[in-house]
């Protein structure tokens, strides 16, 4: 195989993300001959824009993923802090800072506590997680059963503001994207995620503070459903206890799609990005489609099983 | 299961780690017991017959799912599609009539989607080696699509008359869903400690190369224990459906935790090969127990939820301890 060209063996190493890219070209060819109104900027604009909540979350995600466990508090923890966003800011403009600082904080600080219970707990990522996400539920619906509390009107700024004519929280996902990717790639601790994924003993072994890569993916995780959360108060005015109910396993879709595997050690962050538009911009041609968003749910559920038969894994460990 | 039990009990051992060996046996029979016991206590109305048949309606659709979710487990996988296969169960019943002559079809459709999902499950599992965690949750959400195309979002009907019977009706103060749970118990532990096929089960869940070496065709029992969990899911749905006699699209929504947590917790490793179907029955049985409790003691409902999952890590931290 040492003829093969440059192009030939970035294709075969990233054959997942190309098939993305690929589907991703299609789906806009596609949609620009089935209608106008899909061409139009402000159509691309919105999916880019639709796509911000789903990438940021399944960032974290992927991280979790990428050391072999998985992240199954996400959803209740989007519910519970973006209930606590609007519910603590209520509208007074000079709290939104010291809030949104807090729900960082708070969003990390339950991700190291789910890092430190596998962890000390020796018990598997999916339990623990699981377990926090009922706990963290339950808390939602103590502090509010309904929508609680509401933000000051330039608070929309942060889901609807545009910069030089891009939506900015989709601009500053991919500024975090591009970050985490150059972090895996180039910092120690990023290629150590991997090492972890790749083989638990083996890392072991070699040394490798395993600990503390687990407790650090999972407080990434936790930080980035606090900015899901964020943006979420931000574009629908107000929190509730169940927004982030079907985040939990929608988070996991893109990074599959993009081509991590759930066993961890293989992927990155960049597939799971395109992964998060293609399935928003998916939605977006079959809204065009006029197709119900029950058949959506098909759609979804068929992406997931065509990527995961694509990307065979062999080191299945859940 | 027992063979591991075994195992540990062949060398010898000391009063005190035998002493050790049945706590951790029996940890949580007792755990159930003692917490049965302590809500009687705090609130004599847990203990009246009155809330004890409430209880056990609501243990038989837990029961019978933790039932399959158990052959998948100890299969090294786990079923994630079992809330979608009872609520389309549910969806089916209501879809007809109404009247008890609809049973057999309903009965026929509901059972063979629960066993066409298991078996795509199952398929996908072992001939694709998709994770079962990522092949459950797309089959779960691809027959959610369906349901709600089919049901256009708004199901609407009335279960037949006979499954009010058995879902929510009691003979002699016992649940006839109970009697269901039972049967179904009975049958499925002859099969799992008695047969050929269940032995197939345990070692090829402890471990897949052994089974292939020993000639079993791992792959078929591994289809066969999610065609399992996707027909007693089914089963479940249809009792649920009987249960609250209403439908909605998310009839059954939580109980693909709920039964991994209660097999969890009733010694069922999620990494394959240990467990019985008493001990998943015994979980399911705490949790019930933790739900009634809360609501009969006058707490927020929402500590249900905490609580759930505070003993869901306790359970699986204290299994941990013991295989170590």
């Amino acid at each position: 195989m040492e003829q093969t060209s440059a192009l030939g063996s970035f294709v075969r190493r990233n054959r997942g993300l190309v098939v993305v890219v690929l589907l991703l070209i299609a789906l806009l060819i596609f949609g620009s001959f089935y209608s106008d109104r899909f061409r139009t900027t402000s159509n691309i604009l919105n999916v880019f824009e639709q796509s911000t909540g789903l990438a940021l979350v399944s960032l974290g995600q992927t991280l979790t993923i990428l050391t072999g466990g998985i992240d199954m508090s996400v959803g209740s923890m989007i519910s519970l802090l973006s209930l606590l966003t609007s519910g603590l800011i209520d509208g007074k403009a000079n709290l939104v800072v010291p809030v949104a600082a807090g729900i960082l904080v708070l969003g990390a600080l339950i991700g190291a506590i789910n890092g430190l219970g596998i962890v000390w707990l020796k018990v598997h990522p999916l339990i623990v997680t699981l377990g926090m996400g009922a706990l963290l539920q339950g808390i939602a619906l103590l502090y509010s059963l309904g929508p609680a509390g509401k933000v000051p009107p330039n608070f929309k700024f942060l889901a609807y503001g545009k910069v030089l004519g891009l939506p900015i929280a989709a601009v500053f996902a991919i500024l975090l994207f591009i970050a985490v990717a150059l972090f895996l790639r180039y910092v120690r601790l990023g290629r150590y995620i991997y090492a972890v994924g790749d083989d638990h003993t083996g890392a072991r072994l070699m040394g490798l503070p395993r600990s503390r890569v687990i407790i650090f993916v999972y407080t990434m995780s936790g930080i980035c459903c606090a900015l899901t959360s964020i943006y979420l108060v931000s574009r629908f005015g107000v929190g509730q206890p169940y927004t982030g109910i079907n985040y939990t396993l929608a988070s996991i879709t893109p990074v599959v799609v993009g081509g991590t595997l759930l066993a961890g050690g293989r992927g990155g962050v960049i597939g799971t990005l395109l992964g998060a538009y293609l399935i928003s911009l998916i939605n977006n041609v079959l809204n065009f489609m006029d197709v119900s968003t029950h058949y959506q749910l098909i759609a979804q559920g068929l992406i997931v099983i065509a990527a995961v038969s694509i990307y065979v894994d062999k080191r299945k460990r859940i | 299961m027992s063979d591991a039990v075994h195992l540990q009990g062949t060398e010898d051992e000391s009063n005190s780690s035998k002493l050790k060996t049945i706590a951790s046996r029996f940890g949580i029979h007792i755990f159930l017991v003692a917490l049965i016991v302590m809500s009687g206590i705090i609130s004599p109305a847990f203990l009246s017959a009155n809330n004890i048949s409430n209880m056990l309606l609501q243990a038989a659709p837990l029961g019978i799912v933790v039932i399959g979710q158990a052959f998948v487990i100890i299969l090294r996988g786990l079923d994630l599609s079992v809330a979608s296969v009872m609520a389309t169960a549910a969806v089916i019943a209501t879809g007809l009539s109404g009247v008890n002559a609809d049973v057999p079809a309903i009965v026929g459709v509901s059972l063979a989607i629960g066993a066409a999902t298991g078996l795509v499950n199952g398929l996908l599992v072992t001939k694709r080696d998709v994770s079962p965690f990522l092949a459950t949750l797309a089959t779960m959400i691809v027959l959610q699509g369906f349901r709600f195309a089919y049901t256009q979002g708004a199901p609407s009907g009335n279960v037949p008359p006979l499954f009010r019977v058995i879902g929510s009706e009691t003979l002699y103060g016992i649940p006839y869903n109970l009697m269901l749970l039972a049967v179904i118990a009975v049958i499925f532990t002859v099969v799992l400690s008695r047969s050929r096929f269940g032995r197939e089960v345990y070692i090829t869940g402890g471990n897949p190369v052994t089974a292939r070496l020993l000639g079993i065709n791992a792959d078929r029992v591994t289809i066969i224990g999610y065609v399992i969990s996707g027909v007693l899911a089914s089963i479940a749905g249809l009792v649920l459906s009987g249960y609250v006699g209403i439908v909605d699209n998310w009839v059954g929504r939580g109980f693909e935790l709920d039964s991994i947590v209660a097999a969890v917790m009733g010694g069922i490793a999620l990494t394959g090969g240990r467990g019985t179907i008493i001990g998943g029955l015994v979980g399911a049985a705490i949790l019930i127990v933790v739900f009634n409790a809360v609501l009969l003691f006058g707490m927020p409902v929402q500590l249900q939820i905490i609580i759930k999952g505070l003993v869901i890590v306790m359970a699986a931290a204290f299994y941990v301890r013991r295989s170590n």
